[in-house]
């Protein structure tokens, strides 16, 4: 039996495959020296947010922690001191903690959430050495009064803090019954950092109906 | 008791289906029984029906056609026709839910009750989803203080009524009620006065939204973080059924669970927040050892050592146990055993001589249970005021007089709780109780209408010491006078946790487990074929083991969270004693007057943390569950004992508590056929009143009367309890501990006359234990010549319970 | 016989007060039935229904003091907050509105420079709109301590608040005020009444339904 009989055509054909690839454009990117851009509902590291006065949106309510799929999500919340407000109302956050080991990021934190007090954004660099650092605290998660992210490693090639502003839209449906008028209202308070969200496609801007 | 009459059925056609139902039951209860929930808000099964929240309507058909009508207050007839889930149905109840949340604020997020508020539930199960109401809710200010323990938000309340109808009914303390009307109608109390009730906390825990939250509680955690178990309230002995809910092993919240047979679901607020004693501060977390004078930490293996080799050098007889009338069966049983098998001493006593006798408490011809109110005809309550003392049996008794209707027959040196409600109140002078007993079987003079009521039975008579300075052989006396009464049922008092479950445990100078006398031989003959041989004779009570260890017969004190130095009648005596005492060992949760000036502490579980029995004022085991893990090192009371007898050479077999139960169940004769299997969920969930099915009661005290003299002296002292004393528990509840008021010497107004003193003047009280200064206070409810003193209290505890104190009053500079 | 703590708070009042006040007691087989004629007669002792009135009918009742409050701010004319020597009440419901109530409120608003629902500062006027007077027949209807006038026009009501801010009668007479101020009358009412408010407490006692033991 010949060469040519044990390929056959078939051995052709197939590199005629790799041939035509070599003339497309590539699709791996120089992660990190080049990042992709990402979705904008994209699912990275959580960050709490405050009002645009500087009030803290979390009011300790626990409903994350309670549609939490992985138990990952710890919340306590206090009484708040009347003389120095932390967030409006009653309840704010004392303590917050989500460890990310165990995160799958799934998004129902954002979902549950009545204040849209917790967001995902687009980092997801979040690599430790060390079990106890990837407990993400307050500290870590909450952004300054002026809407600057905190991060537990330094901004880097890898690591990209402007990322930390860009939440992701989730959108909630606010109507229980599932009417579709009140589907289209983004009930989105401003956020310090992330600003007010623009309406997505199938949204106004005013909460009226589509 | 009597037999339940058998009730009558009728047959109601529910949504198509035809049932049997009780004639006259309330159909949102038929319905219920039936498998069909009926949504609510106002009803509780509890209280009496108002139809107010109109969200258990149904249709039913009538005469002329179909209607709707609140199911809770529409009884069950012969051929009711009834459809609780059609469009119609439906329909009201959208209605009800949109008109309900109208003014609701929504602030579920922040509301405690969120996650397991009926409203939130409702809605999503029958409510309509969205609102066509735009316009402004109306506002409040948000959380008002209504008193130390209780919040209310008036925007989240619907008007249910729930808590008003509670303090009007149940608890008689109606100081909140409905203000203004229309749009404006909301929960107050009067002005600025406080909704100071012992029984707050159940309007907390009945209050279908989040109006009525628990300071305690307030944002502690979410319903979905809480364990709950089920388990026995431990503050006092009815054996109150609790759910005890925790998160991150604390206790966060004690709840009432309904019980047929105990408290119906209600709880004092010394059950409910007393819970914060159990993360106090100064629990003690490791063993405590005493180095030149000074309590220091020491491991379990030093303290132990030291304990077996000190309890080792004196004789058997030389050693005296003190307490376990707050522990479970279990460890009481232990300790019962340690010291009688191991140490081999007699001398023991579950009570610090305030109460009434071992036998007496423990083993008393017709001892009533708690439900023998439901039928009493006439109830004869001669003891302590129940609502200071066991508030939920004052619960019982109260539903028995207004609502129930029984004959209600008051006692006391003072007017008490009951004194509202009851038919006939008596007062008299502390020490003249035999009189007053002789004109009461008389009928002499007043007493003429309350003797004609006694013959009309069934009688209950609640018998106890009314104040600690009465002779105890005068609750005994009544006794052997209501045994003589028709359908006689007696229930004699004691007011510790499980004094009784201890004292049936032996825990008794006089008592072997299992309610057998220490003079049965053949009860102790069985008792020695399983612990080997006891020690001879009678033992030694608490007031004769404390002079015993001050003179110097005795050597050592064992305590079981037990203080004689903080709570004996004789204060200074017990002090004496345990200065004097060669070597003393507490076992503790917390440090208190006695086991601070102890040679050894060793820390224990306490509620929640340990799992065993406990036997209530009527004589019925029940579970107690353990949740959470004891603080630090502690260590449970039976293991504890059992590690000390093997380093004495000896052996408890004391594995787990569960088997110690079996041991129990196999020793002690009133235990027999006492499992925790038949305690436990399902059909046992009220317990068992003892004996049991398979057990027997080989001591049946006949209760005897005694002729007490009369006592002479100007002033007798009536030593009466307060809810919030200075106790441990309350002392390490932050909550409670802020209500606690000092204690006040209180006179007629005809005696602060005849004193020369104003309210608020001060005066020495002497009495044969002890001196103390009080504040005065007039208190028109006393006979003339009787001071009344708040016992327990910081100011009052070292007067000791002598009967007859010496008044003087103290003048200041320039009066 | 009669419970110490009644007397300790019935000896405080004016005798005739306290007098009116036993045989209500006495007319009454539940103590907690007394409540509301005893709110008047507290309201009258002490000028309106104040914080102490309701203390005392409640250790007279036996209630507590709540529950009497519950009672009193359920029913709008005991009154929980002081007011005027006058309580000028001008009906708004329907016939009244329809013949321009409206503007009488306005007019007496403005003759006494008191809003509607509150008390000038002098402490002379409270000014009120309520809902029907019973008088539709003779609409617009306007009430000086519950004595009526029917047929009051704007003008006319300023006349009458000008009067009483003249003359300040002690009693207020309706037959009089009527023939002064007022205007087309429903019906004739027949006898005269000789007797005149004087105060805004509606003088109930006069009557069977306060509880004439007598």
């Amino acid at each position: 039996m010949s060469f040519m009989d044990t390929i056959g055509l078939g051995g052709f054909k197939g590199f005629a495959v790799t041939f035509r690839q070599i003339f497309t454009k590539k699709v791996t990117r120089k992660y990190p020296d080049e990042k992709r851009q990402k979705p904008q509902r994209f699912h990275g590291r959580h960050v709490l947010n405050r009002y645009e006065d500087g009030m803290e949106k979390c009011i300790g309510c626990e409903l994350c922690a309670g549609v939490c799929p992985a138990r990952c999500i710890y919340v306590r919340g206090a009484d708040n001191p009347p003389e120095n407000p932390v967030s409006p109302g009653e309840r704010f956050g004392f303590v917050y903690e989500i460890n990310m080991l165990r995160c799958i990021f799934c998004g129902l934190c954002v979902e549950a959430c009545p204040t849209t007090a917790i967001t995902m954004t687009q980092l997801f660099e979040m690599s430790v050495t060390d079990r106890q650092d990837a407990i993400y605290t307050k500290n870590e998660l909450l952004v300054e009064p002026d809407g600057t992210p905190n991060h537990s490693q330094p901004a880097g090639p890898l690591i990209d803090l402007n990322e930390l502003k860009l939440s992701d839209g989730w959108m909630r449906a606010t109507s229980p019954a599932g009417r579709a008028a009140y589907e289209g209202i983004p009930h989105w308070p401003g956020s310090a950092g992330a600003g007010v969200r623009p309406p997505e496609r199938g949204q106004r801007s005013d909460g009226g109906e589509v | 008791m009597a037999d339940t009459p058998q009730p009558e059925l009728v047959t109601i056609t529910l949504n198509g289906v035809d049932t049997e139902v009780r004639k006259g039951q309330l159909l949102i209860d038929a319905a219920e029984q039936a498998g069909t929930y009926i949504p609510r808000f106002c009803y509780q099964n509890r209280l009496k029906p108002v139809g107010l929240c109109r969200m258990c309507l149904v249709e039913v058909e009538g005469p002329r056609g179909t209607a709707l009508v609140p199911s809770c207050t529409q009884p069950c007839t012969e051929g009711l026709v009834v459809d609780s889930e059609n469009a119609v149905v439906h329909k009201a109840q959208e209605g009800v839910l949109e008109f309900l949340l109208l003014n609701h604020p929504l602030d579920c997020p922040v509301c405690d009750k969120g996650g397991e508020c009926p409203l939130q539930d409702h809605t999503v199960a029958y409510g309509p989803g969205e609102s066509r109401f735009v316009e402004e809710k109306r506002h409040y200010e948000k959380p008002i203080e209504i008193s130390d323990l209780v919040l209310l938000d008036r925007e989240r309340c619907i008007l249910c009524a729930r808590c008003t109808r509670f303090c009007d009914e149940i608890s008689g303390d109606s100081l909140i009620e409905f203000v203004d009307r229309g749009n404006g109608t909301q929960i107050l109390t009067f002005f600025d006065e406080p909704f100071a009730s012992y029984f707050s906390g159940n309007t907390v825990q009945i209050c279908p939204v989040g109006a009525l939250t628990a300071k305690p509680y307030r944002f502690r955690a979410r319903p979905w973080d809480l364990e709950a178990i089920e388990s026995i309230s431990m503050v006092d002995s009815v054996g109150s059924k609790v759910s005890v809910q925790t998160s991150q092993n604390q206790v966060l919240r004690i709840n009432g669970v309904d019980s047929d047979t105990t408290n119906h679901g209600w709880l004092s607020d010394k059950d409910r927040f007393t819970l914060q004693a159990i993360h106090s501060e100064d629990r003690l977390r490791v063993p405590l050892v005493r180095k030149d004078g000074e309590l220091v930490e020491a491991s379990w293996g030093e303290a132990l050592e030291l304990v077996a080799e000190r309890l080792g050098s004196v004789r058997g007889d030389e050693v005296a146990g003190l307490g376990a009338a707050r522990s479970t069966n279990e460890e009481a049983y232990t300790f019962a055993k340690f010291l009688r098998s191991v140490v081999v001493t007699p001398h023991m006593d579950a009570q610090l001589d305030d109460a009434l006798s071992d036998e007496f408490l423990a083993a008393t011809l017709n001892r009533a249970e708690i439900n023998d109110l439901e039928t009493a005809g006439t109830i004869l309550v001669w003891a302590g005021d129940l609502k200071e003392e066991l508030p939920v049996l004052y619960l019982r008794v109260r539903r028995a007089a207004t609502i129930l209707g029984a004959t209600l027959i008051v006692i006391h040196p003072r007017r008490t709780g009951l004194s509202d409600v009851a038919d006939h109140v008596f007062t008299y002078r502390p020490g003249e109780g035999a009189d007053t007993l002789r004109r009461l079987k008389a009928g002499d003079g007043p007493f003429a209408e309350a003797r004609q009521a006694l013959d009309s039975g069934p009688v209950m008579t609640i018998v106890g010491r009314t104040g600690g300075a009465e002779d105890p052989r005068l609750a005994e006396s009544v006794a052997a006078f209501a045994r003589t009464l028709p359908d006689a049922a007696i229930m004699p008092l004691a007011r510790r946790a499980n004094v009784y479950g201890a004292l049936d445990m032996g825990v008794s100078a006089d008592l072997l487990p299992g309610r057998v006398s220490v003079r049965d031989t053949e009860g102790r003959t069985a008792l020695e074929d399983a612990w080997g041989p006891l020690p001879e004779g009678r033992g030694k009570h608490a007031t004769e083991i404390l002079q015993g260890l001050k003179s110097g017969d005795l050597k050592a004190l064992i305590t079981l969270g037990a203080d004689p130095v903080g709570n004996h009648p004789q204060p200074a005596l017990a002090g004496e004693a345990v200065e004097s005492a060669e070597f003393v060992v507490s076992l503790d949760t917390l440090l208190n007057a006695t086991s601070a000036r102890a040679d050894v502490v060793l820390p224990v579980a306490g509620f929640g943390e340990s799992e065993g029995t406990a036997t209530n004022l009527e004589g019925r085991v029940q579970k107690l569950n353990r949740i959470i893990p004891p603080p630090g090192q502690a260590r449970t009371t039976w293991s504890v004992l059992d590690d000390l007898a093997r380093r004495m050479g000896a052996t408890l077999g004391a594995h787990d508590a569960e088997t110690i139960m079996k041991e129990i169940a196999s020793i002690a004769p009133a235990y027999a056929g006492i499992d925790w299997a038949l305690l436990d969920w399902g059909e046992g969930r009220d317990g068992v009143v003892l004996p049991g099915p398979d057990g027997t009661q080989p001591l049946q005290h006949m209760p005897v009367e005694t002729s007490v003299t009369a006592t002479t002296g100007r002033f007798t002292l009536h030593l009466g309890r307060v809810l919030y004393d200075n106790a441990d528990v309350v002392r390490n509840s932050p909550s409670l501990d802020v209500l606690v008021q000092p204690a006040s010497a209180a006179f007629h107004p005809r005696d602060l006359a005849v004193l020369a003193v104003q309210p608020g003047d001060s005066v020495r009280l002497a009495g044969d234990y002890g001196t103390v200064e009080l504040a005065v206070r007039a208190d028109e409810s006393l006979a003339e010549g009787t001071v009344y003193v708040q016992a327990n209290m910081d100011n009052s505890r070292a007067l000791g319970a002598s009967l007859i104190v010496q008044v003087d009053a103290v003048r200041g500079e320039g009066s | 016989m009669m419970d110490p703590a009644i007397d300790r708070v019935l000896t405080r009042w004016s005798p005739e007060r306290q007098e009116r006040a036993r045989a209500v007691l006495a007319a009454y087989p539940e103590r907690r039935s007394t409540v509301m004629p005893l709110l008047y007669l507290a309201s009258r002792e002490h000028g309106y229904c104040s914080r102490e009135a309701m203390v005392e009918v409640g250790k007279i009742t036996g209630l507590t003091s709540i529950q009497v409050e519950s009672v009193a701010s359920f029913y709008s004319m005991y009154r929980r907050q002081n007011v005027g020597k006058y309580v000028i009440s001008v009906c708004t419901s329907i016939s009244c509105f329809l013949r321009g109530a409206d503007d009488v409120l306005a007019a007496i608003e403005d003759e006494t420079n008191t809003p509607d629902g509150e008390t000038s500062d002098d402490a002379l006027f409270s000014v009120e709109h309520v809902e029907c007077s019973g008088a539709c027949g003779g609409a617009p209807a306007v009430a000086v301590n519950w004595e009526l006038i029917e047929g009051v026009l704007p003008d006319k009501g300023r006349a009458l608040c000008q009067w009483l801010k003249d003359t300040q009668p002690e009693t207020v007479l309706a037959d009089e005020m009527q023939a002064l101020f007022g205007g087309q009358q429903s019906f004739d009412w027949g006898i005269a009444e000789p007797q005149g408010a004087t105060s805004h407490v509606p003088a109930f006692e006069r009557y069977d339904s306060a509880g004439d033991a007598s």
